[in-house]
């Protein structure tokens, strides 16, 4: 049997070979995590992630979450690995280990959670909303509430969830209505419903601490009237015991094209007058505070879609070597020549490679996003960190929105090479569509993820960010330039980054002009031309270090690999970016069709 | 209690095996390497011996470079110390891994012996007995429980179709076979204290131990036949296809 989830090689090659994580040890805050102990790390995590995780994948799916009596039972299978997860304390791998957390540089994190989150990602959504809880509650609570909460959470024995979306406040979140009045002794009662909530009910633990944003009452409109408050399902008594029920009750669960082995909850919280919360952080800063995680929160998302591209291309390609189906072209006339593996039919060829290369520059931006953020917790020179600080702001939106839109089509294609049996469920390929589609969605949908990138990045410090960003990829592409047989994959990210700088000051301009609504009928097409520049830049510069070793007389085992490299960053350069230029092209053009139209000439009335 | 654990690194089952040039051997580029099942299985008895009866857990490998892994995972589950012992290229056979291993278990006081009752690389079943035999001590084989009381172990274990109970007195060397426990993960902590937890490694020509020649010699190494496919019995008619099929299955297959 081949690998599972993620090529091995190709984690150890960025960890390794591309960002050097072995050198963040040098530092004092990493001084544990040398290559040996990362490669430790990543082992176990795979261990546990294919012979723990991956086994509640398809049972997980056909199970899916039951409501009885305002219970939320979850896969019977999930019971055994969470407690697996969380006795090996994988839930709080960078966090601080005073509170329950391991201390760990985010690039290894998200390593050990490429495998993690490739078993079956609706599983690690409860440790992982966990996570991202307890970070809130790091950051904004009290002495008091960190150790109420903190610990609990970070080693798992109750999870955590986010409490946004309410029935007329999605993407809008202003427009909440959940109100919060205080109480003498300066608790907040807190009445309203919420939907959408993932994990928001589940019987895997004891407890569950749901941050939730509320209004508390006479706080103006909008969202700088909107607080964020800590409300338990079960009441914490001052000595860290369970006390009452807290009136947050479970009225439903969702029914969903994916991920269902994870409880999407509506919940109402003081139906009966009995919902009460403690304020996190400071009043009427809830979403501030939001804000503050969403860069956690959005890279989380862009891993899980990730997580499942990567693990649908694994799949394809070890299918596609042992599936015998039609005879090679070339033997096209010859009825008696053999069938070949389709893996050697050139349009199967074309989609594996398509595969590929997105897994493998996906994998580099999302881990690099991880290392800048380890850099800026290195680094001494406060003109660095924001510089680094400014390019992972500006990447986010990429890593979420155009990774999931890239994902989405990996596992699409991922169906395809399987032919009628991607399409069966006695295969994971649908499954790992499935799945992979709420990315787009939730956490910002990528639309939102697009206004971010061109409302607020792109503009951000007068536009230092992307000029940064543009340098250090500059310093790739000089590298690669230097290398024979790079100089035309070099010239042509060139190329489309020249060309990306024109249209990025084209589209900032426009969104200043009238045409306002026009630039941002394109700000997707943007998103998506940046993240075709960024991985082609991912994939040039894994080419350069692929070129460096080939050159240096790699060793056997690992010349078909670094050949694959080289490979990748030809295709993406030759056939992929062409299309990235007459996207580009597209949005010099800024056709104003979509905004000129009226909304009766959409028809269908 | 001082516990021995005898751990192997060997391929992942799976991993493609490939026979080598010359046939004799596998071929080792692109494997996944993982500690074999079995002494999993014994790790983990040993620690929760240490953790009922205190004391300390040492592993031990012959093995080249790369089996510090093996002994790394291990460490990382809990042992307090690691013993590999560099064979230097030298052919070894089952009876020579366990007098090298022998000899080194030698220079401690072990009071409890734990290996894997085979590897499942070669599946040779010997290193196990072998050591005890070596060392003249009481050996159990394929142990599913096991109880320590007063200086003695009484073990539990699997015969053809049923099992039975054997008492020895310590120190001895049992083997484990699989129901003995559930081996446990690595946990996280358990990895970062690992590396600060010594290994020793010993050179075979620093041990003092002549392993001798191997007395096996692999002559040839074959993988296991392709299944062949099924065979579609053809006939005029129904009646003719079941007449050819009954001859088939007497004739050919001899199984009616």
């Amino acid at each position: 049997m081949a690998q599972v989830i993620a090529d091995r090689r190709d984690v150890d090659f960025v960890l390794h070979e591309q960002l050097n994580v072995g050198a963040l040890s040098e530092h004092e805050k990493y001084a544990e995590f040398n290559k040996k102990t990362v490669d430790l790390i990543i082992s176990e995590a795979r261990n546990l992630a294919i012979k723990e995780i991956l086994p509640t994948f398809k049972e997980g799916d056909e199970q899916g979450c039951r409501l009885e009596n305002g219970q939320v039972s979850v896969p019977e299978s999930f019971k055994r690995a969470y407690d697996l997860f969380v006795e090996g304390e994988w839930l709080a791998m960078p966090e601080d280990p005073e509170y329950g957390g391991q201390g760990m540089p985010r690039t290894i994190s998200l390593a050990a959670a490429d495998y993690f989150n490739g078993a079956n990602y609706a599983f690690m959504m409860y440790p992982g909303l966990t996570h991202g809880a307890a970070l809130l509650v790091e950051a904004f609570g009290t002495e008091r509430q960190k150790k109420l909460f903190l610990k609990n959470m970070f080693t798992g024995k109750w999870t955590g969830t986010m409490l946004l979306t309410e029935p007329e406040a999605g993407s809008d979140v202003g427009n909440l209505t959940t109100s919060a009045v205080k109480n003498e002794d300066g608790t907040y009662s807190i009445t309203g419903n919420k939907i959408f909530i993932s994990a928001g009910e589940h019987d895997l633990v004891e407890n569950i601490v749901h941050p939730v944003l509320a209004r508390i009452e006479g706080a103006p409109a909008g969202t700088k009237g909107i607080s964020l408050f800590l409300v338990p399902k079960y009441r914490v008594n001052e000595d860290g015991s369970l006390g009452e029920f807290n009136d947050v009750v479970c009225t439903g669960i969702e029914h969903k094209m994916g991920i269902n082995g994870n409880a999407t909850c509506s919940l109402t919280l003081g139906g009966k007058g009995q919902c009460v919360g403690e304020l996190l952080g400071e009043a009427n800063k809830g979403m501030r505070a939001m804000f503050l995680m969403m860069n956690e929160a959005r890279l989380l998302v862009g891993m899980q879609g990730f997580c499942c591209a990567s693990a649908s291309f694994m799949n394809a390609v070890n299918y596609a070597r042992e599936r015998v189906q039609g005879k090679n072209l070339l033997q096209m006339m010859d009825p008696n020549a053999p069938s070949v593996p389709i893996i050697q039919h050139p349009d199967v060829r074309r989609m594996l490679i398509s595969m590929k290369s997105y897994v493998e520059g996906m994998r580099s931006l999302l881990y690099y996003a991880g290392y800048l953020s380890d850099q800026v917790a290195v680094s001494d020179d406060e003109a660095e960190k924001a510089r680094l600080q400014g390019m992972l702001d500006l990447l986010i939106p990429i890593c979420k929105g155009y990774v999931t839109d890239k994902a989405f089509e990996v596992c699409s294609t991922g169906v395809q090479v399987y032919g009628g049996y991607g399409f069966i469920k006695e295969y994971p390929q649908e499954q790992l569509l499935r799945d992979c589609r709420i990315t787009m969605i939730y956490e910002g949908t990528n639309g939102i993820q697009a206004m971010d990138l061109l409302g607020r990045k792109l503009g951000m410090n007068k536009g230092k960010p992307i000029m940064d960003l543009m340098v250090e990829i500059q310093k790739t592409i000089a590298q690669a330039k230097a290398i024979d047989n790079l100089k035309d994959y070099a010239a042509r990210v060139e190329k489309a980054l020249n060309r990306l700088g024109e249209i990025a000051m084209h589209l900032g301009a426009t969104a200043m002009s009238p045409k306002v609504m026009s630039a941002f009928a394109f700000a997707h097409p943007f998103m998506e031309a940046s993240g075709d520049v960024v991985t082609a830049w991912m994939l040039l510069w894994r080419g350069v270090i692929a070129a460096t070793q080939l050159e240096k007389g790699a060793k056997k085992k690992d010349q078909a690999f670094y050949e694959g490299q080289l490979k990748s960053v030809q295709y993406f350069t030759q056939a992929v970016l062409p299309i990235t230029m007459g996207k580009m092209d597209a949005i010099m053009n800024t056709c104003e069709a979509a905004v000129e139209i009226t909304e009766d000439a959409f028809g269908g009335k | 209690m001082e516990i021995a654990v005898l751990l192997k690194q060997v391929p992942a089952t799976e991993s493609l095996i490939e026979i080598a040039d010359g046939g004799t051997t596998i071929k080792t580029d692109g494997i996944n390497w993982v500690m074999n099942p079995y002494d999993e299985l014994a790790v983990e008895e040993a620690l929760q011996i240490r953790a009922a009866d205190g004391g300390t857990v040492t592993v031990f490998s012959l093995g080249p470079e790369k089996a510090v892994e093996a002994l790394r995972t291990a460490l990382a589950m809990g042992a307090d110390t690691a013993v590999r012992i560099d064979p230097q290229g030298k052919p070894m056979d089952g009876l020579s891994t366990a007098k090298v291993l022998a000899g080194e278990l030698k220079k401690g006081a072990f009071d409890l012996i734990i290996a894997g009752h085979r590897a499942v690389d070669d599946d040779n079943f010997q290193v196990g007995p072998a050591v005890a035999e070596l060392m003249g001590i009481p050996h159990i084989s394929m142990v599913i429980r096991q109880e320590v009381t007063d200086g003695r172990i009484r073990c539990t274990r699997t015969i053809d179709g049923g099992t039975l109970v054997l008492e020895t007195a310590l120190p001895a060397l049992i083997t484990t076979q699989r129901g003995l426990n559930e081996p446990r993960y690595a946990s996280l902590p358990g990895i970062m204290k690992a590396k600060k937890k010594p290994i020793d490694t010993r050179a075979l020509s620093e041990t003092g131990t002549d392993p001798g020649e191997p007395m096996v010699r692999t002559i040839a190494m074959r993988l296991p036949p392709q299944r062949k496919g099924g065979r579609i019995i053809e006939g005029d008619s129904a009646t003719a296809k079941a007449e050819a099929l009954v001859k088939a299955l007497r004739e050919e297959a001899k199984v009616i």
